[in-house]
Formats: C-alpha cells, structure tokens, sequence
C-alpha cells in the first residue's frame, strides 16, 4: 500500500501537491468555522464549482495544447446574455443550445484561424476578448437581460441527494466525459503531443488544426456552459460582467499542475485546482471577507506557483548542464587514460 | 521601404503572393477611402476643434501604449496588468493629494510605486515566467490593493489644487496632456530609434538567442521595459485623477466610462499601429498613430449616433483584423512563429 502511494506520488508530484494543498485547506476553514462543516455549505460548495470548474477545465485544456484561451470570460457572458434573452421566448432547452452552440462554434473559428495563421492564441484571443465584449453588449442592447419565467432557474438549483443541483451534476458528467476523451482517445492524446512537443508532433504527422480546433471548440464549449449556468441561475445577464473568471479560471489550473510550457496536467488537476479555489473563496467568505481582497489572496497563490515552476526550470535546466559538463569531464578523463595507457605501452 | 539591399537578395526566390506583397497597402487604401467618405460626410467632423478633441481623447490611452510598445517590441507580449497598475498609482496620487502632501510628492509617490511594481513583473518574466501568467496573477494583487487601500470608496481633493495644470490648463490652446502625449512620443521614438538601448530592445525582441549570445540578457530587459511601461501608467493615472480631482479602484475598468477596459485598449492600440506582437518589429511612432485613428474612428461613430457597444465592436473589429492581416502578410516569410 505505501509502495503503492510512493511511486504515485513520484509519478505525479504536482498533482500529490495539489490534492495535499486542497485538503489542507479544506481543513483549515472545516475547523476554523463551524459553519463551513454543514451540508449547506457543502451544496453551495458545488453550486460554485459548477461554474468555476467549467472555467477552470477550458483554461487547463488549453494550457495543456500550450496555449492560453483569454476570451473565455467574454465567451462566457455573450453566452450568458443569448440564453437569458432568448429563454422566454424559444424555451430555456433552445436558447441554452443556441448560447452554448454560438460559443462552441467561436472557439472552433478560434482554434481554426490560430492553427491556419500560426498566431499565438493569446495574441488572437486578446482580440477576441475585445470583440466578444462588443457583440455581447450589441445582443444585449447595453442594458441587463432578464428573465420573466423563473421556472428554469428554480429547476436548476433545486436540492437532491443532500449536495447536489442538476447543474452541478451536469458538470461532473462533463468532467468525467471530457477526462474519458483526454485519457483514451487518438484526438486527446495529439492535444498532449501538440503542447509538450508541438515541432515533433507535426515532424510526425499530426494536423496541428485538428487539436488545435478540437481545444478551443471544448474551451468554447465550456465558456458557454459556464455562462449559460449563471445567466439562468440568476436570471438576469450583464454584457461586462464574468470578466474575474480569467483570474479564477488561470489560479485553478495552475494549482492542478499544469505547465505553462505545455503537455502536462489533466483533467483530475483541473477538479483538484478548482475545488482548491472554490474552498479558499468560501472559506474567506464566511470570515467577511470582501471581493477585492479574494484577488489579492488569488494573485499570490498565482505568482507563489509560477515563481516554484519557474525555479524548478531553472534548476532543471542548470542540473542538466551540470551533468553534461560531468559527463563531458569523465570522457576527457577517460581518453586521456587510455591514451597515457597506449603512450607508457609504445615507450 | 528601406534599402533595397536586402530586398535584391530575396528577390529571385520571393515566394510570396501578390496579396501579401501589396495587400497591406491595398488594404490601407481601402480604410482610407472608406474613412475619408465618412468623414467627409458627417458634419462638424473635418473641424480644428475635432481634431483637438481626438488628440486628446487618444492622449491617455496612447502615453499607456507607448510604454507598453517596449514591452511589446521586446519581444515579451504584453502586461496584463497596464489599468491595475494605473489604479494604484491613481489612488497613491490621490492620498497624496487628499493629505496636502502637493503635486511632485504625490507624483513621486505614484512614479515609485509604479516602478517597484513594474521591477517586480519585469523580475519574474526576466526569470523566464510566462508575461501574461504573471502580470494576470500581478494584475490580481495590484487592484486588490488599490481596492483596500482606498476601502473601494472615492477619494477626492479639493478643485484649487497645484496638479490642475496637467488635468485641465492648456499652452496655446493645445490641452497639456496633448503636448505631454507628443512630447512623450517624440522621446519614446528618439530613444527607440537613437539610443543604444533603444537597439537592445529590437535586437532583444527580434532574436532572444543572438541578444543572449552577445550578452544581452532578457533578465535585465524585462525589468527595464516593464518600468518603462508601469511609469507610463502612472503618469496617465496621474493626469486622469488631476482632470476629475478624485479617485477611485474602478476608474480605468470598464464599469466606468463607456470606452471599456484600459488593458485591452491600451494592447488594442499597440496591435491597431502594426507592430509585431512576438517583438523586434514596429515603433512608437506606429502606436501613436494607432491610438488617434482609434480615437477618431470612436469619434466618428459618436457624431454619426452609435451606442458603446457599436464602439466595443468596431475596437474589437479593428484589433482582431489587424491581427489576421498582419499574420496573413508574414505566413509567406516567416515559418512559425
């Protein structure tokens, strides 16, 4: 058994840390608050983490590709503000489609245009951002969206089996369905290939296009979730609103061990980064904690990890030298014996 | 453009199309075209006093972009966190301001603080930390403290005060932050150009392996440009606080104001004038002239009866175009970026 628990945790450092960060938070909040160790917490626990862990996974898959998605808070509310308008209307099962739909299909034309261009997805997305925002106040005509029919957002958040909301359910099938395709299938497998090692992916044939689309339409995908969620949720949408989910979205996948470099983490470090996140933000919640200073909190943990992965680089990098520099010194050695060797023989 | 030197040389074996040989400039032509048709036909458009307006409208936000170029042209993207760091210097200034500690005590504040961020940033990208990771996480932190610092009220001071000059005076005629915005890309194109640190910059930018080869490291780069650019946001904090006389965390958001988030214009700015956004190509001269054509687009489509978000949009337009075009035209000479 502890073998066992050995070679996971050397196999998987990262992730052993985030589950080691995650729970000593949880425990942290769980005894300073008796509060926090409720069933209600818990549920609120999950209503969260069925927003913030859409996020998180659309920003960890694109991390992994070895890119960064930074349009999917505008996603999000441009979503959020087509499903909330047209619910009265069409049906909250049509427009949520017709929101969800529109997102998956800008992050595919996304993933298209960065893959034909060769642009960084950053400098597409940047723009994106900008665009996204303006389409979403254009559909939402400036103004907050509401809904009149409350029926759906009733629906969404009614309790069942103590924790959980079928929006909360929702997106622990979608965790495991995306975790499935990741882990098992050719298409996740080339997401993989294309962020740790993009120029042998392609040297061995793999169409950057294909992963790149498949990413950013799932990243797209997700955005719209995430947005048609908390539109119907709440009942209303605000075209400027969702633009702190970058922020979140960005602190969780880190946590969850992805590399900025690419070609690492995974789906389970995503649901481990952003529960580690969702407890931090209740936690500080329930100690009156205002919102402005849950940034600060996020913005450290953020810059802690990237400084360790950007040492720990570093140190690789040197060790690396180190060791060829050894390497290079026991062969001089070496052909000098042989040579002093052959040179005492001749004598 | 410049020598034919270099051009004889690629000449035989140019494999580029003819769009991406003429197409920017058929592309220009055609804004232009389209630009002069309605500015020709809107009233009270092609006036002076328009004009005047447009310059300082686009003031602020160009001062930002023309710090942010360095960065940019240096081949380390762009600061996420340019309105952050302009909310706490607006709130350091305005503390300043608000306790009588006068004009240049406050503005050296507000200049500190900015560049103690900005060495900070430019530390940890040098080190070899991803820009826009980083200033996210540093964006994060530095609203976060302007918000607790000034408690997320507003701090105002009263109108008589000595920073009024730089808000509101004017020098014959021309508001002073239009003359600052000249003067300011004047410099930023002199030492550009000029300098030799100006040279490391695109050298830096164009090649990070030759930069590192002759000894000129991104470490110590990365935190000259990121200062360069914090600075710049400080100084537009300061003249943005000195217009209104108060302060407040969110006033370069997008809650605020209809003109949407600063960040994304100031980088809209930098990528609108054509500079290449891995680095090593582009001027200050270009984002200042991308920052009046942006300022007098939005103008237009104020006189012509559009709402924000029509303006979001054509900003967004604009941006994500620029983006394309300039990609398409490179896909021919260079293989990857």
């Amino acid at each position: 058994m502890i073998t066992l628990f050995k070679t996971w945790v050397s196999r998987d450092p990262d992730l052993a840390f985030a589950i080691l960060l995650t729970v000593l938070l949880y425990a942290l909040f769980a005894f300073s608050n008796p509060l926090f160790f409720t069933p209600g917490t818990h549920f609120a626990i999950l209503e969260r983490f069925a927003v913030l862990g859409l996020a998180g996974l659309a920003l960890t898959l694109c991390i992994i590709a070895g890119e960064i998605d930074l349009s999917i808070g505008s996603n999000a509310a441009l979503s959020a503000v087509l499903v909330v308008r047209f619910a009265d209307e069409w049906g909250a099962v049509n427009s949520i489609l017709f929101g969800v739909g529109i997102a998956t299909l800008i992050g595919l034309c996304q993933g298209y245009i960065i893959a034909y261009l060769k642009v960084r997805a950053i400098v597409l997305t940047v723009g994106t951002l900008m665009l996204l925002r303006g389409v979403a106040l254009f559909a939402s005509e400036e103004k907050t969206v509401m809904l009149t029919n409350f029926d759906m957002p009733d629906f969404i958040q009614t309790k069942f089996w103590i924790f959980f909301s079928p929006a909360s359910i929702t997106v622990i099938f979608l965790f495991i369905m995306v975790g499935l395709f990741m882990r098992y299938t050719k298409y996740g497998r080339e997401i993989y290939a294309i962020g740790g090692a993009r120029k042998e992916a392609i040297a061995s044939g793999v169409d950057l296009k294909r992963p790149m689309m498949i990413v950013f339409a799932i990243s797209g995908f997700c955005a719209g979730m995430c947005g048609a969620i908390i539109g119907l949720r709440s009942g209303t949408a605000q075209p400027l609103a969702l633009q702190y989910i970058l922020l979140v979205a960005t602190v969780a996948a880190f946590i969850g061990g992805v590399s900025i470099l690419g070609g690492k983490g995974g789906v389970i470090g995503a649901l481990v980064g952003t529960l580690a996140v969702n407890f931090l933000n209740t936690g500080l919640v329930f100690e009156v904690t205002p919102a402005y200073e849950v940034q600060i909190y996020l913005g450290i943990l953020l810059l802690t990890v990237i400084i360790f992965q950007t040492m720990s680089v570093l140190y690789e990098k040197r060790r690396l030298r180190m060791s060829l520099l050894d390497d290079t010194d026991r062969a001089r050695e070496n052909l000098r014996a042989t040579w002093r060797g052959k040179h005492n023989q001749s004598i | 453009m410049n020598a034919a030197g270099p051009n004889q040389f690629i000449a035989d074996n140019d494999t580029r199309t003819f769009l991406q040989k003429f197409g920017l400039r058929i592309f220009l032509v055609f804004i232009a075209a389209v630009f002069l048709y309605f500015a020709t036909t809107t009233d009270h458009y092609l006036t002076l006093d328009t004009l005047k307006a447009i310059v300082r409208d686009a003031a602020l936000v160009g001062i930002m972009a023309i710090g942010l170029t360095f960065v940019t042209l240096s081949g380390n993207f762009f600061l996420l966190s340019m309105k952050e760091t302009a909310a706490l210097c607006i709130i350091a200034f305005a503390m300043g301001m608000a306790n009588d500690y006068g004009f240049i005590l406050s503005l050296a504040g507000a200049v500190a603080i900015a560049a103690m961020a900005g060495a900070i940033q430019g530390a940890l990208i040098g080190l070899g930390g991803n820009p826009i990771v980083v200033t996210l996480g540093a964006a994060g932190i530095l609203y976060g403290l302007a918000a607790w610092w000034s408690d997320n009220l507003v701090i105002s001071y009263r109108r008589p005060h000595d920073a009024e000059w730089l808000g509101t005076g004017s020098l014959f005629g021309i508001p002073n932050i239009t003359v600052a915005f000249i003067v300011i890309a004047i410099v930023a194109e002199w030492v550009l150009k000029k300098t030799s640190f100006g040279r490391q910059v695109f050298l830096i930018g164009a090649n990070r392996a030759a930069g590192k080869a002759t000894g000129h490291e991104n470490f110590s780069m990365a935190i000259k440009v990121c200062i360069i650019a914090s600075i710049c946001c400080a100084f537009v904090a300061v003249a943005f606080s000195a217009q209104l006389s108060s302060a407040q965390a969110n006033y370069f958001s997008s809650e605020f104001g209809s003109a949407g988030d600063y960040t994304i214009l100031v980088i809209a700015t930098v990528m609108v004038g054509g500079n290449s956004i891995m680095g090593g190509y582009g001027s200050t001269l270009r984002t200042s002239l991308g920052a009046v054509f942006i300022s007098s687009v939005d103008y237009l489509m104020v006189l012509k009866g559009f709402a924000s978000g029509a303006r979001v949009l054509s900003v967004g337009l604009m941006i994500v175009a620029s983006i394309i075009i300039f990609a398409y035209l490179r896909r021919g000479s260079r293989s990857e970026g």
